[in-house]
């Protein structure tokens, strides 16, 4: 920050940072200004003018917010002409004001009337004439109501939506007395609001309101805030949640701290509902006769651990297997994977890390030796190149896509490689359109471009690379024959905008690099992945502050669940659980034989399945998953949980799964929760439970302690989360220095090595993590993919997902308010393809693949190339994955959700 | 008798405001020719030395406007020039005879004044109404690219400089200058807060030079002439000549160009054939809405900036509209409240909720309260207030004509209806 200065403020001695705002300096210094417009998250507007006061040697009163303190200034804040204009101003804007009050929010503005004595008519000199001035209220957005006899025009929502968010779609209608907000050209409902209220969060008055539990909340009784981390994406935003009679009535996003800093996206604001819905499981079911029959957690528990035991004497212990879950907290993962190791005793646990990010993980590991995201959410706003390869960051991580629009802004290049349209294309330098499955084509030939232009970095190369120069050169051998001619071929993209992206990304000071599901769920997806890392260290543009290679992860907790050893490979920490040593270390921890634990690799979440298939897995242990929509190649997977002979599953819903278990466990949903979970930049984050759980629902933790214990096979005794997480940070060395005490304000990003340690914002900075330090090249040729378009199946589809659904959407969907924007699966197809072979908008069509079939709707679109398709996978009526492949990446075990060859029939 | 002394209006109805050849016939172009062999400071020196002043209606200092630009942000790679031919004050029609009869002339200025700031992009933010400026400007900017006053390399100086014409969309506001650069930019038309003014960032963040048409169309008389030449004109702070536009109850209405420091009297009688059928005069307005009202008491005072300013009235645009006897203060001041009111934008509270109010204080006082005058003076009172707390000139502007009108007309205001 820069020097500081001294100033008086009536006469109090103030120091402050010189060209600091003037009204946030007094206001840091215990002087209340009166302010309505004035946000320190935004840029001072001048609007309300109440902030005016005098500054010796300027003329007459001036708006604090729009002055920069200076050495020396000497103000006035408060004096009877500074009060009698301020009582002023308040006095012409409560004559255009309806002051109706119904306590469903925090009302600055009355605040001030209060303080002003203005609530007595007698104090005020001018009539009320809001009436005569026709404001019209916008009851349009699903998620808001606008009334603009209650707003003061302050600017706060435009540049919330502006200046914050990035979206731009508040402006102002008409003029003067008469003007009021309105979303895109008229109405919120038809413009491009997405429902992230930031603006709701920012209004000053109550003029924007939240339409969900509007009539029940008044802020001024018996409202309780509990801060927690959103259950939705892998942002981990921080959420002050409201509780009122037991309910959630509100979320809002916690000002000043990472990784939002008061920003939510619609999710996270409005996807609360869930946790609340009638749906809810609140007691255990036992299927009976093939049907659930209502039972006692002792009759469950009972159950259970009797079936899991005999199939563990009976067929051994890898015939038991555990899906764990990105969805509860580190302290249950821990514990879920600890009862596979020592009660089920195997490693056969993992979770739906396998089926998102497990190659970008795996090619991480092996070149740089960790698998986290090397950088900060906020170091996007400084960055002067964000690469997204496969990324649909604005839907799928909409709130640091907020952070990229501020970097965008401030001068950055944004760069996309995505074979389809994404909402982020829009703010653009660069869109790279490669066909499905070519992207280790485009990656060659843009190293290619840059060891051509010379514009590698010879000295990282030397000094961090391994092998050095002599690596290098094998890597620009290999990549010699990917021309931009060539590379046009294979792709599609012109081979000058390939090499114009290359030179901006290798010429970039700070770049960093999004990848995301389109790069990492393919058969090559390992590959894909090394190409971007072969680019990133022959460029140097990793290792150093705010450059960089980041995964973001899809939900709230996928880092911290392989953190905590998840994992059918990894003990806490990325341990691995072949290396003798570690066992011994862990097991000395757990406080077991060395020799009870399994030093074989277990099986990954697509391998459980097709061992399932095999019979060669016969119990399956399944907490908050729900494969029967996520993973690939449905039908078989179907085959495969029918026979197994004992399936647990442990949810807060019933599910596309739950129907296949043979007893279902009632679990505490995100706002009941307590413990931590780790976000996309390694931060470690609290969640703290807001509300009970349902009925008899128990915490994730308890129940697996349970069926350990009734399994004659301790787990350990915890009174509490925290108990849990002492054992886990002396397991997991990159978490040793965090304590729940250090995570009450602010989170912390790992590694993390002792109590003093402030947490690591960038990863890589003197080494990598590898054995010797040093990054690893891995040079990968382009390969055919082994699934083709054809005659049969003339279309290649592709799948992910969109910003109002989330994964199978068991949560999502049971909110109205996401609904409302989006409840409808379809597919898109370019409108050449769409005229070709004569589909309509909203045509009914029967897509089928080699492995299945579904049936949705056509969506014209320009966003997919010609003879592709594209899904969303949130909906269960038109299960995508009946049409994936379950061909697995040898490297990763992940599957190719991304590319499957179809074709479209009509159905009458 | 005194006679109109026309510099910026010489080539009126003398040449075909479409040839570019017939303005280079009567000296056109030279004064840019001059200033392209001069040093940049140097050219910015000359216009402050002048003594010319803004006449957009502020009267600040040309020369130290372009001097600050073109110190401000040495980095930045980018400079502006703007053209403020955003002319909306009532009674204001000076800026649109010259583009309408003479275009190349503020055309040249413009050039000039981007060349001393070094600027390489200027925008002519023209009022949207003016077709036949519109036309007659564009045609002109045509004609200098083609014959290399625009353009690159302007006359082999090595000087490039491109212009744009941006059209107002009807609102008062734009034309004051930093709402219209939000303009320009696409933006509604807010007015920004100040500082930092448009030397230091102006249009899309870079330092911009804002002018005035007829300021404009003075600099290159003063390039090609000198500013010895040019300060043989008006008094020794209000240096040139001043066009005035004369409405209302006179016998010849229209522009006058006058050296500065003559009298309302002087306007009227000499140059205007007097008040329109031998009618007492009664009041004026000068500077239009956001003018002031004089009485006869005024008719001698010398029109200069800085003297008017004492006496408490304004020259502002130079709108002079002229009331004789039967002629209603009341219904002017009424017509300027209103005005104020349709035209405030709506972003500061003072002026938004204010304008509004005043308007219906002021009805009170037609139908019928018992105190008008205390009434009269609860107005000037709101006025002053809003003055003081509202973020922009238009705000500022309501108390000229109410404070005036009152000082002047009160016992009218009270009696009348």
């Amino acid at each position: 920050m820069s020097k500081l200065i001294n100033l008086t403020i009536d006469n109090q001695k103030i120091q402050a940072p010189e060209g600091a705002n003037l009204l946030q300096v007094a206001k840091d210094n215990g002087i209340e200004i009166p302010h309505l417009c004035y946000h320190k998250k935004l840029t001072p507007t001048g609007a309300c003018r109440l902030c005016v006061v005098k500054v010796e040697g300027m003329r007459g009163m001036v708006a604090s917010c729009a002055i920069k303190a200076e050495e020396g200034m000497d103000v006035t804040a408060f004096d009877d002409e500074l009060e009698e204009a301020r009582k002023y101003l308040l006095d012409y804007l409560l004559s255009e004001h309806n002051e109706q009050y119904d306590g469903n929010y925090y009302d600055e503005f009355r605040d001030l009337k209060l303080r002003y004595g203005l609530d007595n008519p007698e104090n005020r000199k001018f009539p009320s004439i809001w009436k005569e001035l026709n404001y019209p209220v916008d009851d349009t957005s699903p998620v808001l109501r606008y009334d603009a006899s209650k707003c003061i025009k302050c600017f706060r929502c435009i540049k919330a939506c502006d200046e914050v968010q990035g979206k731009n779609v508040l402006s102002f209608a008409q003029r003067g007395i008469t003007s009021y907000i309105i979303g895109g050209y008229d109405h919120w409902k038809e413009s491009e609001c997405d429902g992230c209220g930031e603006c709701i969060q920012l209004c000053p008055t109550g003029a924007i309101v939240e339409k969900p539990h509007a009539k029940q909340i008044n802020v001024e009784n018996g409202i309780e805030k509990v801060r927690t981390t959103c259950p939705y994406c892998g942002v981990g935003c921080q959420l002050e949640l409201w509780v009122q009679n037991g309910k959630i009535v509100r979320s809002n996003g916690v000002e000043d701290v990472s990784p939002n800093y008061g920003r939510l996206c619609v999710k996270g604001r409005f996807g609360y509902e869930y946790n609340q819905h009638k749906d809810r499981l609140t007691t255990p079911l036992i299927k009976k006769n093939g049907k659930f029959e209502e039972a006692s957690w002792d009759e469950a528990l009972d159950l259970i651990a009797r079936k899991f035991k005999e199939i563990k004497e009976k067929h051994g212990p890898t015939a038991l297997a555990g899906y764990s879950s990105a969805k509860t907290t580190n302290e249950d993962n821990y514990l879920f994977s600890k009862l596979v190791r020592i009660a089920f005793g195997s490693n056969n646990v993992d979770y739906c890390t396998r089926l998102c990010h497990a190659s970008t993980v795996t090619a991480m590991l092996r070149s740089l030796g960790d698998g986290a995201g090397s950088n900060s959410i906020e170091d996007y706003e400084n960055s002067d190149c964000m690469l997204f390869t496969g990324n649909n960051i604005i839907e799928t991580h909409p709130v640091t896509a907020t952070f990229v629009k501020t970097g965008k802004r401030k001068g950055g290049r944004i760069i996309i490689m995505d074979p389809k349209w994404t909402p982020l294309v829009k703010y653009a330098d660069i869109w790279l359109q490669p066909k499905l499955g070519t992207d280790v084509a485009l990656l060659n030939g843009m190293i290619r471009t840059i060891i051509h232009e010379n514009l590698i970095d010879k000295d990282f190369i030397e000094k961090r690379v391994d092998g050095g120069m002599k690596s290098f050169k094998a890597l620009s051998e290999l990549t010699e024959q990917y021309t931009p001619d060539y590379v046009e071929k294979i792709t599609g993209v012109p081979g000058e905008l390939m090499q114009e992206a290359a030179r901006i990304y290798a010429k970039a000071q700070k770049p960093l690099i999004a990848t995301g599901m389109g790069f990492s769920q393919q058969v090559t997806g390992t590959h894909n992945v090394f190409s971007l890392i072969n680019m990133c260290l022959i460029t140097g543009q990793i290792g150093k502050e705010g450059a960089g290679l980041n995964p973001p992860r899809g939900q709230n907790n996928v880092q911290g669940a392989s953190d905590v050893g998840a994992s059918p490979f990894t003990y806490p920490g990325y341990i691995p659980v072949t290396d003798d040593e570690n066992r011994q270390r862990v097991a000395k921890i757990w406080g077991v034989p060395y020799e009870s634990l399994d030093g074989e690799k277990g099986l990954s979440t697509v391998e459980i399945m097709q061992a399932a298939y095999d019979g060669k897995v016969k119990g399956l242990y399944i907490m908050g998953e729900n494969p029967m929509v996520t993973d690939p190649n449905l039908n078989h997977t179907l085959e495969a949980i029918k026979k197994l002979e004992f399936v647990v599953v442990q949810d807060i819903f019933h599910t596309e799964t739950t129907p296949y278990a043979d007893v279902i466990l009632p679990a505490a949903g995100f706002a009941e929760k307590n413990g931590t979970v780790v976000n996309s930049d390694r931060r470690v984050l609290r969640m703290h439970p807001a509300v009970n759980p349902p009925g008899q629902a128990r915490q994730d933790w308890e129940i697996i302690t349970e069926v350990a214990r009734r399994m004659d096979s301790s787990i350990g005794e915890y009174n509490d989360e925290s108990e849990i997480w002492e054992e886990l940070r002396k397991a997991a060395p990159i978490f040793t220095g965090i304590n729940y005490k250090r995570l009450e304000e602010h989170g912390i990003q790992w590694p993390c090595p002792d109590e003093n340690h402030p947490g690591t914002a960038t990863l890589f900075l003197d080494k990598f993590n590898t054995p010797n330090g040093l990054g690893v090249l891995h040079p990968v040729h382009y390969a055919e993919q082994s699934e083709k378009a054809n005659a049969d199946f003339p279309f290649l589809l592709n799948s992910g997902r969109i910003l109002y659904q989330y994964h199978s959407s068991t949560m999502s969907r049971r909110n109205d308010s996401l609904n409302e924007f989006a409840n409808q699966a379809y597919v898109l197809m370019h409108e050449e393809d769409a005229r070709k072979h004569q589909f309509m908008e909203g045509d009914k069509v029967k897509i089928t693949s080699k492995r299945g079939e579904l049936q949705t709707v056509i969506k014209v679109s320009n966003h997919v190339l010609r003879g592709e398709l594209f899904m969303p996978f949130h909906y269960s009526e038109a299960p995508v994955n009946n049409l994936t492949r379950d061909e697995l990446d040898p490297y990763s075990r992940i599957a190719p959700f991304k590319l499957s060859a179809v074709r479209v029939e009509k159905v009458r | 008798m005194i006679k109109e002394t026309r510099i910026t209006l010489k080539n009126i109805g003398k040449i075909n405001p479409e040839s570019i050849d017939d303005y280079i016939a009567v000296g056109g172009y030279q004064g840019l020719k001059k200033a392209l062999t001069m040093e940049p400071f140097s050219v910015i020196d000359e216009m402050l030395e002048a003594g010319l002043r803004g006449r957009g209606g502020a009267g600040f200092s040309t020369g130290m406007k372009q001097k600050f630009t073109s110190k401000s942000c040495q980095e930045c790679p980018q400079r502006y020039v703007v053209v403020n031919a955003d002319e909306g004050e009532p009674g204001t029609f000076k800026d649109r005879v010259i583009m309408e009869q003479d275009p190349h002339l503020y055309l040249e200025g413009t050039i000039i004044a981007a060349y001393s700031i070094q600027a390489t992009k200027g925008y002519i933010y023209l009022r949207g109404e003016y077709h036949d400026s519109i036309l007659k400007t564009r045609k002109a900017i045509e004609s200098a690219y083609e014959r290399g006053f625009l353009g690159k390399n302007i006359l082999g100086s090595g000087f490039d400089f491109d212009v744009e014409i941006r059209l107002g969309a009807g609102s008062y506001l734009c034309g004051e200058e930093l709402t219209m650069l939000e303009s320009l930019e696409g933006k509604r038309g807010n007015p920004r807060i100040k500082p930092p003014f448009p030397a230091e960032k102006g249009v899309f963040g870079a330092p911009t030079l804002v002018n005035n048409v007829e300021t404009l169309a003075n600099v290159p008389l003063i390039a090609k002439n000198g500013k010895e030449w040019y300060r043989q004109f008006g008094t020794e702070r209000s240096a040139g000549t001043k066009i005035f536009t004369v409405s209302g109850q006179v016998n010849k209405p229209g522009h006058y160009e006058v050296e500065m420091g003559i009298t309302l009297r002087q306007l009227i009688n000499d140059l205007c054939g007097g008040m329109q059928d031998g009618k007492p005069f009664k009041a004026a307005l000068l500077g239009g809405a956001a003018g002031t009202f004089v009485d006869q008491s005024m008719l001698d005072e010398r029109m200069t900036y800085d003297n008017l300013t004492e006496k408490g009235a304004t020259l502002g645009s130079g709108a002079v509209i002229v009331m004789a006897e039967k002629d209603s203060i009341y219904e002017v001041l009424h017509s300027c409240l209103r005005f104020f009111k349709h035209e405030s934008c709506g972003k500061c509270v003072p002026c938004r909720v204010g304008t509004t109010q005043m308007v219906r204080d002021l009805i009170k006082l037609k139908n019928g309260v018992n105190d008008k005058k205390s009434l009269i003076e609860k107005l000037v009172k709101d006025s002053k207030m809003i003055a003081s707390t509202s973020l922009c000139p238009l705000g500022q502007s309501p108390i000229l004509p109410m404070e005036s009108a009152a000082r002047f007309f009160t016992d009218e205001l009270v009696k009348e209806h």
